[in-house]
């Protein structure tokens, strides 16, 4: 049997969100703890959420490591702002990608999963969490595609 | 010290230093692979950020999947800069470097 797609594009150019209730609740607490890894240097997924641009340097250009960072925050805003929405525009439907690909790398890296080796050895808990962001983010792509 | 390089030509002599021989290299953006990110995603974002083809942005994912790394652009250092911020904005694990 088919597999219902979890996002569709609609004919005026609108990507539907087929989420029920658990599925909105499990987007809407994650963009919400990255937009609090934005916000606080504490918290434990910020480390993850930077890498350097140009690793030959000490240090990266701050213009351009600000744009990122203004950048990942905008797009984790739009898409906490908007995870209750059952229909999204181009603009708030990149900013899901892109905040779900950041949850995705963080919790990963939260969980020890930084190759294939440890994605392998994962837990069955980490592997969850990463398996349903992956679907999310497939459903997503291929919608935006 | 600069090294100087002196290149005679039929018009004439032209000097230039190693500096600026330097700079006019041009720089790539270097996608690496990770292994979360679906492959999907790879190919909707560099159609995205770089207008590919869906043939050439699978081309180019599959070389990063197989290996480890592509080069998915060339030239100057600011649009390098400038692409692979937004690469990382959109969650690939991304850098810059120059042509050697």
């Amino acid at each position: 049997m088919a597999r219902t797609r979890l996002f569709a594009r609609q004919r005026d150019g609108r990507i539907e969100v087929r989420l029920n209730e658990f599925g909105h609740d499990f987007v809407r607490v994650r963009f919400a703890d990255l937009v609090a890894a934005q916000e606080l240097p504490e918290h434990r997924w910020r480390a993850f959420l930077e890498q350097p641009i140009d690793p030959a340097r000490d240090a990266d250009d701050p213009l351009s490591s600000l744009e990122r960072q203004k950048a990942v925050a905008t797009n984790a805003e739009l898409a906490l702002l908007t995870a209750d929405e059952d229909y999204l525009s181009e603009g708030e439907a990149w900013s899901w990608l892109s905040s779900l690909q950041h949850v995705l790398r963080a919790a990963a890296f939260d969980q020890g999963v930084v190759d294939y080796v440890s994605l392998h050895a994962a837990s069955p808990e980490a592997l969850e969490e990463i398996h349903a962001l992956q679907q999310l983010l497939f459903d997503l792509s291929e919608a935006l595609n | 010290m600069k090294t100087f390089v002196v290149n005679s030509t039929s018009e004439g002599t032209e000097t230039s230093t190693m500096d600026s021989v330097a700079t006019k290299r041009p720089w790539s953006v270097v996608v690496w692979d990770d292994p979360i990110t679906p492959m999907s995603v790879v190919v909707v974002i560099f159609r995205k950020v770089f207008g590919f083809t869906v043939d050439k942005a699978t081309h180019l994912m599959m070389t990063v999947h197989n290996e480890g790394r592509a080069i998915v652009w060339s030239g100057s250092k600011d649009l390098a800069e400038s692409y692979c911020v937004r690469l990382q904005s959109l969650g690939l694990q991304s850098t810059i470097e120059q042509d050697s």
